[in-house]
């Protein structure tokens, strides 16, 4: 924007502070109006506090000018700092005068500080003699602050951006409550035509005021609320969906046509702040944003030849082709370049299909099915730390997946390389959702309320068998265990262990396809290249040893050494291939302790550590969100050493079993074995914190599994 | 890094002519090299074949000053399967890089961005230097880049030393110097021993420039190890003092002498435009209501540790004058020279005779016969007080009036004295001045051990727990407490705790409590055993890897006793061992003792200097795990 249109424009909005002039900045949050200027005082019940913020006032707003849109946020925060913590949290601020965080868009920033002694003098900080520029930022050290005083601190940061099209802000979604108590919260924004305002408030908090503007066309809201205890955020925990939170988007669409293309549930006009999305608004948005699509001729040469008995297993085995054919095919090329060991995306011809985003993936995937004829819907649902799909608000906490209704409905995610059609996201599982019918394989035209299906347990298992071996000295574990996951809990040890190279090769021998290198005609380079790529994939190896005996230790709480991984099967086409690694690995100097010509044996340890209630979260008050159910299963064999008996595996016999899970554990001697099961499980989503004594239960029994010994008593 | 990939960025219709570089992969020599090498160098995944510095001076006659240039060439060779690594060169105000690049082994120039950025520290809340980098990938194995590195320095004041190591391993080091006629310069060499540094001094005929060449070969890379000595006290180097220059028969004297560096920072104090009127009323404050010097003095010397914030501005000469008092008292920050600097000027309207004192930190090798910049890093006040001096380190934070921390203990001072100065010697104390102590008396109740414990802390032991304290949040204070004195255990249950002031740096510190400790007692048939450590304080302290001396933060000595009282109808049928070492630097002893119907298990570690050398490692490792076996011996009692 030019200077002198920027002019015009501020005289324009008048009855907003677009003003680039500091004083009038500093007018806006600590002038006259300011009914906080004086506020030093903080309620006895906080005294103990590290820092109570007296007032926070957070004020968006958003206003078009021509071509040009300028989203401004003011936040204004008095703390009252009451121990040598607070004075280092709040002693150094950072921010950027100017910044460009997307190319056309420039951000201004100009913030205020300032210091109220307990006496009452003010003193105002001058930013811009005492901060000092870092690259591309500045710093600053407040001067002169003290325990007791009231530190007062205000961001006004403006961005303006040309915008034709439709634009989204970023959501917002938060808890009023946060580290520090709040005496004083108020929230308030500014709109006009052509903005559309998604918001509401959740879990008890203050509803949402519109303050009548004299200008047409102009709107303002405010939100206030007082007394705010400062928030807990402990394990197992979904704030949203407990704690008084707001979630609010603004969005920019300058005409119908753009209203319609935007990603996000608009209000009807923009004098309506909405505040909640039904399922027909859903419908209505999603009708158009899907439509079957692309080119289906891999799919149909992949076909070929092929019959098969149903079709869910047509289904599965062209979900998985097309994850190979449209995705993994590709990942070598993505590390060869991220390398920089070539420049490989030629060798994939002039027309390779590669999903950008779960639209063009359902879109061809739907195009199939529909070419196909296959029955299929839509399903709308929301991740379950966002609240219940009644409460749906932003678009972007809305995931779309498809649901083909062979005999078993399968459900089918935008894919990773470890997806698989037996399990969807568990965010989404056990929730309400909404299915969009679609006719005539077709089109969207129709919504219905669902539930979409559950795991339990017994589908998110981890069975362990771990042989163990006492050295002759009694100073080192040899230990060998495999491991079997499946459901979720293969999820993020699939993400963590697993490498390019250990499932690419499967894919290619299934799909007969060629790996990067086999494409590379040249000799010499083909030669070159892979001479690199196997140096890169030994030290990809190396990190991941190094990484794993941490993490394997960690496992058990202690030092491990020597550990070696074999990948028996990688578990990436359903419930039918779990994921099962082998590791061995040594435990020196731990867990065995002499006790005169005895050794006690810290056997519980080798379930691995387990969840320690302390005594702070022996009080909890919030509910239980778990990720999803699940189970460990875990065999220890060790072997008993020649000479010894062992005593005490009566304590190892445990049984703590109630709706919310349990652990139990059987230990028996079998020839010279001693052979210990033990099982924990979660059977809920879910826990309500009345449930909470009842988690503890099984919970410390298993930690007190972890911390039980026995005795190996020399014949 | 490569495991997970965005799609975002693909680019799938663009080619990419890539043009082959010829003889830039490595040669099967090369490869059996870089094989070699890494099994020489097993954390290594760089050696630096070669690597030659040369070193010439020039002269700003103008401003007095001699210039330096640094020119150093390497040949770096990847040993591993592959390595991705930095390269970078930091500079500031008074030194520019006019050449920071990469060549290919063929010789032709390969390129990297270079990214220019402020050098950014925690402990420097801000400062001039500035830091150039590339990120360097060699693909393969015996992969190999020659850097170039050309740097100028506007003063030679601020060139000080050169080191023989790196980061990684050297394979051939050679150092020219080039002293031209015209210049004094004085090389230092340090920490030569053990090394084969070879030094060769040669005049040209022509110019009469002076050549000194330093080469070494095979130097181990340095290690990166929390709490070592500093690099000035381990890694060869040699420290460049150019202390005159001649030009056209006059003679000017750079830092010839200890007193020459006094001057230089004399003058620089004298920049200082000093406003004590401004302390004034809070001196008073301080000191009105105290009775006697000694309150006035601690009264002063603790609001500046309480009070100022140390915050460090290292911007050009900044680095090296103190701030104004007047300006830290009302910023209520400083570094450590503004911290002297206010302690020195509110002392002194308190009617105290104080002064600034340059000193070096233990990182530093150096004392002031070395007439050099590298020679000091710190700076605290000295009180003359009484025909006693004391010396006052405002960031020392709990630090009671007359103790002194280990970082300052028995280093050489310089102390400003007018147009003179004064070079002193902190006084070091022993171990025993920061004794902490840990008594339980304990019993078996039921599958538990419970009884009432104490803790006391005393010296550096009280100011770490002190300042660690009382920088948690004050709702948190409570529940950090309870895990520090339960080590975050949930088998052990603290309850009763009562504690002196926490406040009190002078006094010694003390907590009390009771305990329950579970999963300790075991009982198989008629014999219950007894896992009666539940501390096993320093079990962790095993050198397997490392290389350089393990320095405590201070001087540690600490004192175990429980005592468990044996249950009726019991007696003590194994007691684990007794152990003790005794050596110049530390002395540990672990006993156990049956008296009447009490087991006492004593516990003493005294680190006299507050290290363990790396020479004694191996006997010290031997010692640790020999006592950590003990540790984890079992007390067995059996039914009489």
């Amino acid at each position: 924007m030019k200077p002198s249109i920027l002019k015009v424009a501020l005289l324009l909005f008048s009855g907003t502070v677009f003003a680039q002039d500091k004083a009038e900045i500093k007018e806006f949050f600590w002038g006259n109006n300011d009914t906080y200027k004086n506020t030093i005082d903080i309620p006895a019940k906080w005294k103990n506090e590290s820092a109570v913020i007296i007032y926070k006032n957070e004020d968006y707003d958003f206003h078009k000018f021509g071509k040009s849109v300028t989203y401004r946020s003011a936040i204004r925060e008095r703390i009252k700092l009451q121990d040598q913590a607070a004075v280092t949290e709040f002693s150094e601020f950072t921010y950027s005068e100017k910044s460009n965080p997307r190319y056309g868009t420039v951000v201004k920033t100009v913030i205020g500080i300032k210091v109220l002694k307990p006496d009452g003098k003010e003193i105002e900080i001058n930013v811009d003699k005492e901060a000092v520029t870092v690259d591309n930022h500045k710093k600053i050290a407040i001067p002169n602050l003290e325990i007791g005083d009231v530190i007062d601190t205000y961001e006004y940061s403006t961005e303006s951006f040309q915008s034709t099209y439709d634009y989204g802000f970023d959501e917002v979604e938060k808890t009023l409550g946060g580290k520090h108590p709040i005496m004083n919260y108020k929230l308030t924004f500014q709109t006009e035509n052509d903005f559309f305002v998604n918001f509401n408030t959740y879990n008890g908090g203050p509803e949402l005021k519109e303050i009548p503007l004299e200008k047409r066309g102009e709107r303002k809201y405010e939100l206030t609320a007082s007394d705010l205890e400062k928030n807990d955020f402990p394990v197992w925990f979904y704030p949203l969906v407990e704690l008084p939170c707001y979630k609010f988007q603004v969005f920019f669409a300058r005409s119908g046509k753009f209203e319609k293309m935007a990603d996000a549930f608009l209000p009807e006009k923009e004098e309506i702040v909405k505040k909640t999305v039904s399922k027909e608004d859903v419908l209505n948005y999603y009708m158009n944003k899907f439509r079957p699509y692309g080119d289906l001729g891999d799919i149909e040469r992949f076909l070929k030849g092929k019959t098969f008995a149903t079709n869910e297993e047509k289904v599965r085995a062209v979900y998985y082709f097309t994850r190979h054919y449209y995705y993994t095919m590709y990942l070598e090329a993505f590390v060869a370049k991220e390398s920089e060991i070539m420049y490989p995306f030629y060798l994939y011809g002039a027309n390779p299909i590669f999903f950008r985003s779960d639209i063009a993936f359902i879109d061809h995937f739907m195009a199939f099915l529909k070419d196909n004829k296959i029955e299929y819907d839509i399903i709308v649902g929301t991740n379950r730390h966002n609240g219940p799909i009644k409460d749906l608000l932003i678009q972007e906490n809305a995931t779309a997946i498809l649901r083909v209704n062979t005999e078993n409905p399968i459900y089918i995610d935008y894919f990773s390389p470890f997806s698989d059609l037996d399990k969807f996201s568990a965010q989404l599982e056990n929730t309400d959702a909404y299915a969009l019918k679609v006719t005539k394989l077709k089109k969207v035209v129709d919504v219905e309320n669902v539930k979409l299906p559950s795991s339990t347990y017994k589908d998110n298992t981890s069975k362990q068998v771990t042989n163990v071996k006492i050295n002759a000295d009694f100073n080192a574990l040899q230990l060998n265990r495999e491991t079997a996951l499946n459901g979720h809990n293969k999820d993020e040890e699939q993400s963590d262990k697993l490498y390019f190279f250990d499932y690419v090769n499967e894919d290619y021998t299934k799909y007969e396809t060629k790996s990067l290198l086999d494409r590379v005609k040249n000799k010499k380079d083909k030669e070159k290249y892979t001479k690199e790529f196997e140096a890169l994939i030994n030290k990809l190896k190396d990190k991941r040893k190094e990484e794993l005996t941490k993490e394997t230790g960690n496992e058990y709480g202690v030092e491990i050494e020597d550990h070696s991984l074999e990948i028996k099967n990688t578990g990436r086409f359903g419930k039918t291939t779990p994921f099962i690694y082998k590791e061995d690995f040594t435990i020196k100097n731990n867990l065995i302790k002499k006790a005169g010509e005895n050794y006690i044996f810290e056997i519980g340890k080798l379930i691995g550590s387990q969840f320690e209630v302390n005594k702070k979260e022996k009080n909890r008050t919030n509910n239980i969100y778990f990720a999803f159910p699940r189970s460990f299963d875990d065999e220890i064999i060790l072997e008993i050493p020649e000479g010894y008996t062992v005593t005490g595996i009566e304590k190892l016999n445990k049984t703590v079993e109630n709706e919310t899970g349990g652990f139990t554990s059987k230990a028996v001697i079998e020839g010279n074995k001693l052979k210990i099961k033990t099982f924990k499980y979660y059977t809920n989503y879910f826990e309500p914190n009345k449930n909470w004594p009842k988690l503890v239960d099984f919970l410390d029994a298993a930690y007190q599994f972890n911390q039980e010994k026995i005795l190996l008593k020399k014949n | 890094m490569t495991k997970k990939l965005l799609f975002a960025s693909l680019t799938f219709f663009l080619f990419q002519f890539s043009f082959s570089q010829k003889n830039i992969d490595p040669t099967t020599e090369d490869i059996a090299l870089a094989k070699n090498l890494r099994e020489k160098y097993k954390k290594s995944d760089i050696a630096i074949l070669s690597s030659s510095e040369n070193i010439t001076f020039g002269l700003n006659a103008k401003e007095e000053k001699v210039t330096v240039t640094q020119n150093i060439r390497e040949n770096l060779m990847n040993v591993t399967h592959r390595a991705d690594i930095q390269k970078f060169e930091f500079y500031d105000s008074e030194s520019e890089i006019e050449a920071f690049q990469m060549k290919f082994r063929n010789d032709k120039k390969a390129v990297f961005m270079v990214n220019d950025e402020f050098y950014k520290s925690d402990d420097l809340f801000y400062n001039d230097a500035r830091v150039k980098y590339m990120n360097i990938d060699f693909p393969v194995q015996g992969y190999s880049y020659f850097y170039e590195l050309t740097k100028k320095y506007k003063d030679a004041k601020y060139f000080t030393t050169i080191y023989f190591n790196d980061e990684y391993p050297v394979l051939k080091k050679e150092i020219t110097i080039t002293v031209p006629k015209w210049l004094e310069l004085e090389i230092k060499e340090f920490n030569f021993s053990g090394f084969e540094i070879k030094k060769e001094i040669k005049k040209d005929p022509k110019s009469e420039d002076t050549v000194y060449t330093f080469t070494v070969e095979n130097v181990e890379p340095g290690a990166n190890e929390k709490l070592s000595p500093g690099p000035s006290h381990i890694y060869p180097h040699i420290l460049l003092i150019a202390k005159s220059y001649t030009k056209k028969d006059v003679k000017t004297t750079l830092f010839s002498s200890t007193a020459d560096l006094y001057k230089w920072y004399k003058s620089l104090v004298n920049m200082m435009k000093e406003d004590p009127a401004a302390l004034k009323d809070k001196v008073k404050e301080l000191t009105e209501k105290a009775k006697t010097d000694e309150e006035k003095i601690k009264n002063i010397y603790y609001w500046v540790q309480d009070n100022i914030r140390y915050i460090a501005f290292e911007d050009g000469i900044a680095g090296f004058k103190p701030d104004e008092s007047q300006n830290v008292f009302q910023k209520r920050y400083g570094d450590c020279k503004g911290m002297a600097n206010l302690t020195k000027q509110m002392l002194k309207q308190a009617g105290f005779d104080a002064r600034l004192t340059w000193i070096g930190t233990k990182r530093i090798a150096y004392d002031y016969t070395v007439p050099s910049l590298s020679v000091d890093n710190h700076m605290i006040c000295t009180l003359f007080h009484n025909g006693k001096k004391y010396f006052l380190d405002g960031t020392e934070k709990f630090n009671s009036f007359g103790e002194y921390a280990e970082r300052i203990q028995g280093k050489e001072v310089l102390i400003e004295d007018g147009d003179n100065f004064i070079i002193e010697k902190i006084p070091t104390s022993n171990a025993l001045a920061n004794t902490e102590t840990f008594t339980a008396k304990l019993r078996i109740e039921n599958e538990s051990i419970t009884g009432k414990t104490s803790n006391s802390f005393s010296g550096e032991s009280r100011s770490g727990f002190l300042y660690s304290y009382n920088n948690i949040k004050n709702n948190n204070k409570e529940e950090a407490l309870h895990n520090y004195l339960t080590d975050n255990d949930k088998n052990l249950t603290i309850s009763s705790v009562t504690t002196s002031d926490l406040t009190n740096r002078d006094k010694k510190l003390s907590i009390e409590y009771d305990i329950k400790i579970d999963n300790k007692v075991s009982r198989f048939d008629n014999d219950i055993y007894i896992d009666l450590d539940f501390k096993k304080e320093f079990d962790y302290l095993l050198f397997k890897e490392r290389k350089n001396d393990f320095e405590f933060s201070h001087k540690e000595n600490y004192e175990s006793l429980l005592t468990l009282e044996i249950p009726t109808g019991y007696k003590v049928t194994k007691l684990p061992e007794s152990v003790s070492i005794q050596k110049p630097d530390y002395n540990i002893s672990i006993s156990y003792e049956l008296v009447g119907n009490e087991i006492r298990y004593k516990k003493n570690f005294e680190f006299k200097n507050g290290l363990v050398k790396a020479s004694d490692f191996k006997e010290w490792n031997a010692f640790i795990e020999k006592m950590n076996k003990i540790y984890n011996e079992q007390i067995t009692l059996t039914k009489s």
